[in-house]
């Protein structure tokens, strides 16, 4: 039998928040200029992701936006600064969808 | 009777005491400059925070050291704890003049 210490406080535990992510689309930011939005088909302790359908966005010095398509890939979490469930909201981010 | 089983490490041995930032504002600072602020939902011991209403300052096109006040907003995120160098509440944050300079005295 099992027993589990739950914290007092209510929260929301982000690599849980990352989970729940999982199938859904993602937004992940790296540490440099560079941006990541796929479906979300799994990741491990490191959150190395693996992510399908993905658009890889490279943001230049002038805030110019170089978009790559790419099928299924392994991402290496050494640089993921930031995760956004859901992904960029179109009527936000117009030029991530054209 | 002892229990057997290992438990490890206690858990939230950490110095900063995220609990007391929960629900508060909060400007977190990142390794390759982003600096963001946003409200406190959650975080876990080796500061992977949870985020909501999240807004990127986003930097000089000319200066990347420096961080204008325009923002970006992202909404939900997850920062990972592995690129957090800072996390400070925005209460009780406020500009100030330079307090190294030494005065002249005549």
């Amino acid at each position: 039998q099992q027993t589990t210490e739950h914290a007092p406080v209510a929260k929301f535990l982000p690599l849980e928040l990352i989970d729940k992510c999982i199938g859904s689309r993602l937004w992940v930011i790296m540490k440099g200029d560079k941006e990541i939005i796929g479906t979300l088909n799994g990741f491990d302790d490191f959150v190395n992701m693996v992510l399908e359908d993905v658009v890889e966005v490279e943001i230049a010095a002038d805030g110019k936006k170089t978009f790559n398509k790419l099928d299924q890939i392994l991402l290496n979490g050494n640089n993921i600064a930031l995760m956004i469930p859901g992904g960029p909201e179109p009527e936000k981010y117009p030029e991530y969808f054209r | 009777m002892n229990n057997t089983a290992k438990k490890g490490p206690p858990r939230k041995d950490s110095i900063l005491e995220l609990a007391k930032f929960m629900d508060a504002t909060v400007r977190v600072k990142c390794l390759g400059g982003r600096e963001l602020q946003g409200t406190l939902r959650g975080y876990d011991e080796l500061v992977n925070l949870v985020l909501d209403d999240c807004d990127e300052f986003l930097r000089d096109p000319e200066d990347f050291e420096k961080v204008t006040d325009n923002t970006r907003r992202l909404g939900l995120v997850v920062i990972r704890g592995t690129q957090v160098s800072m996390v400070s509440p925005q209460e009780g944050v406020e500009e100030i003049a330079n307090p190294f300079l030494v005065a002249e005295e005549e």
